[in-house]
């Protein structure tokens, strides 16, 4: 568990120095956010009020990052600030109210709606925004809005119209590349094949997905287009190309290249199609993953002896070794901020995903189930996906980074791996 | 009746002051050796030498033996009163000892309410993710001698907007520290009545 142990330093040896007593550890309470029924002028629809405040009330609570206030136990149903009283909350421990007021419906179908967030502790109104939308895209209203209380009460991007790829083993024979909204809904198939397709990455434009594809017997790198549909093979040299990584300014990619069976790491650039050897060792360097800057590469190899992670600087092809603990460390990626990195960690047989500061030598394992694999994380840095198993059937759990929140995404037919969170829209 | 009285007092105070100076003289005195002292401490005997510090207990007898005492019958009388005369040697330092153990207690007691504050804080601030970020934000807590929370300050904030608000938040919370109430008014004014609360985003040293 992650816990910082609680210091406490006095410091009150003479008249002058006050008692100084330190806080490290936070409480385990999540903070409690009342979603108050959005209120509505005459000409709107009436469900239209009920229905954005849930929808935003479930975008809120999908990673378990908030503790809501039922609709039962509230005092009252404010829309307006004049009608707002702090102590109606105050008294039910709510820290923060959204409340809101859909205001017109146009002929084209347009929705203004206004809304607000209140801190209750400090009793001030930290939000008040208007928003325009169409009737018909009443979900995606309730994402932006959810985005923006997200971020004033986290002070992390809001991440409710980010997108997830995975891949669903249905059968023996069946595998889907897939990508859905993050709760779940607006699943769409990009690729059937009867052979196996591994290791999705999204290009930073969020435009195009890279995955590899075992449809010719040998594993191959396709680009695909999501909005056209259109698949493209990079057809790099070498027998194999395998683990395909975007980098962040979408420019290269970073792959593994099997040359006579000796698995390496190279930078393929996209544009021109050339292909740039990073790595070239005999022992087996694999999954790489760009560092936030796009000039390091973090990747896993064998040459230890035991998987380890390594950072290669992609000009000057200096390494570093990166972990030591334990003899199975591996698949590692960076935090968004670049100072961290997440990683599977190998632990008696247990496979979990852990966290290390690039700063620390301490490892912390954030999971508690046992056959981890394939982490990606939220593009804030607060929330990581995993695909885990249970019994022989594969499905998506995640964590928050804090560890106050488990959960598992919904299952599908069929075991899930290799899920990959999209980048946020620009 | 009266003169049986006074002279029956007089008696007894004669036979007090017999008693007196013979007590005294009974008294044999401790001898010690210039390069030698003997530091008392309350709780455990410790003679301090040249050498490191040596636990008398048992083996008092043999040390004070072997300094001087060849002359004097052993005995459990005796030994009584060289204790009593070691005391008597060294009484600044006994004062000090004692001193000590007044500042120690009142150590203890400031620990046992700053632990008190620091889990009612800790259980009221919802900590956010400050990601790999080192943070720090000092606030100066002004309190009454009730506990109640007259004042807070923000005298170091972090300069990091969601870090500082969440400390404010949880200050909010709490308008009282009733553990305060009956703690010795001269240690509530020189511990409590202004203190400070250091929020820290990880236990790491900067």
């Amino acid at each position: 568990m992650k816990r910082s142990l609680i210091v406490l330093i006095l410091a009150s040896s003479n008249i002058f120095s006050l008692l100084e007593i330190e806080i490290i550890k936070g409480s385990d309470n999540l903070s409690k956010v009342a979603f108050i029924p959005f209120g509505i002028e005459e000409s709107v629809n009436e469900n239209y009020g009920e229905q954005i405040s849930t929808l935003i009330e479930k975008n809120m609570l999908l990673f378990g990052e908030f503790e809501n206030l039922k609709k039962a136990e509230m005092l009252s149903f404010p829309d307006s600030e004049e009608d707002f009283y702090y102590r109606d909350w105050k008294i039910m421990g709510v820290d923060y109210s959204v409340i809101g007021k859909i205001n017109s419906v146009n002929a084209l179908g347009n929705l203004n709606i206004s809304y607000s967030l209140f801190n209750i502790n400090r009793r001030i109104k930290i939000l008040e925004g208007e928003i325009v939308g169409r009737e018909n895209n009443i979900e995606g209203i309730a994402k932006i809005i959810s985005n923006r209380i997200y971020e004033k009460i986290t002070g992390l991007k809001g991440i409710f119209d980010t997108k997830l790829a995975y891949i669903v083993n249905s059968d023996a024979e069946t595998y889907q590349m897939c990508i859905s909204d993050i709760d779940g809904k607006n699943e769409q198939i990009l690729f059937t094949s009867s052979a196996p397709i591994m290791s999705p990455d999204w290009s930073p434009d969020r435009k195009k997905i890279a995955y590899v594809s075992f449809e010719n017997g040998l594993a191959e790198i396709f680009i695909q287009d999501l909005a056209s549909g259109e698949r493209e093979s990079i057809q790099a040299l070498g027998m194999t190309n395998s683990a395909p990584v975007w980098s962040p300014d979408g420019k290269s990619l970073a792959l593994v290249v099997s040359f006579s069976g000796n698995p390496d790491i190279f930078s393929y650039s996209i544009n021109n199609k050339r292909l740039v050897r990073l790595t070239n060792h005999y022992g087996i360097d694999t999954e790489p993953s760009w560092s936030p800057d796009s000039k390091k590469i973090i990747f896993t190899s064998d040459r230890s002896g035991s998987p380890q992670l390594y950072e290669i600087n992609t000009q000057s092809k200096r390494k570093k070794r990166l972990t030591r603990d334990g003899n199975y460390n591996a698949r590692g990626r960076y935090f968004p901020d670049g100072k961290s990195i997440f990683f599977v960690h190998g632990n008696d047989g247990n496979f979990q995903i852990a966290t290390k500061k690039l700063s620390s030598r301490f490892i912390e394992t954030l999971t508690s189930t046992s056959l981890d694999e394939s982490p990606t994380i939220s593009p804030n840095g607060n929330i990581i996906i995993y695909a885990t198993k249970d019994g022989s059937k594969g499905y998506l759990g995640g964590i928050t980074l804090d560890g106050k929140s488990r959960f598992s995404l919904p299952v599908k037919n069929g075991s899930v791996r290799e899920p990959a969170w999209s980048p946020l829209f620009n | 009746m009266n003169k049986i009285l006074t002279s029956f007092n007089t008696f007894a105070l004669v036979l007090l002051f017999l008693s007196f100076v013979f007590s005294i003289f009974s008294i044999t005195t401790l001898k010690v050796n210039e390069t030698k002292s003997i530091k008392v401490n309350i709780y455990e005997f410790i003679e301090i030498e040249e050498q490191p510090k040596r636990l008398v207990g048992a083996k008092l007898n043999e040390t004070i033996k072997e300094a001087n005492l060849n002359k004097i019958e052993d005995n459990s009388e005796v030994k009584k009163a060289l204790d009593f005369e070691k005391y008597k040697l060294n009484k600044p330092d006994v004062k000090k000892e004692l001193s000590q153990i007044k500042l120690s207690k009142e150590r203890e007691v400031i620990l046992k309410i700053s632990a008190i504050i620091q889990d009612k804080i800790s259980s009221a601030w919802i900590k956010p993710n400050s990601l790999s970020k080192v943070l720090a934000t000092k606030v100066l807590i002004n309190l009454a001698p009730s506990g109640e929370v007259i004042n807070f300050e923000m005298v170091e904030p972090s300069n990091d907007k969601v870090f500082d608000e969440s400390v404010l938040i949880a200050i909010n919370k709490i308008s009282f520290f009733e553990e305060i109430l009956g703690l010795d008014r001269k240690l509530f004014e020189s511990n409590f009545r202004n203190f400070k609360l250091v929020f820290k985003s990880s236990g790491e040293i900067e």
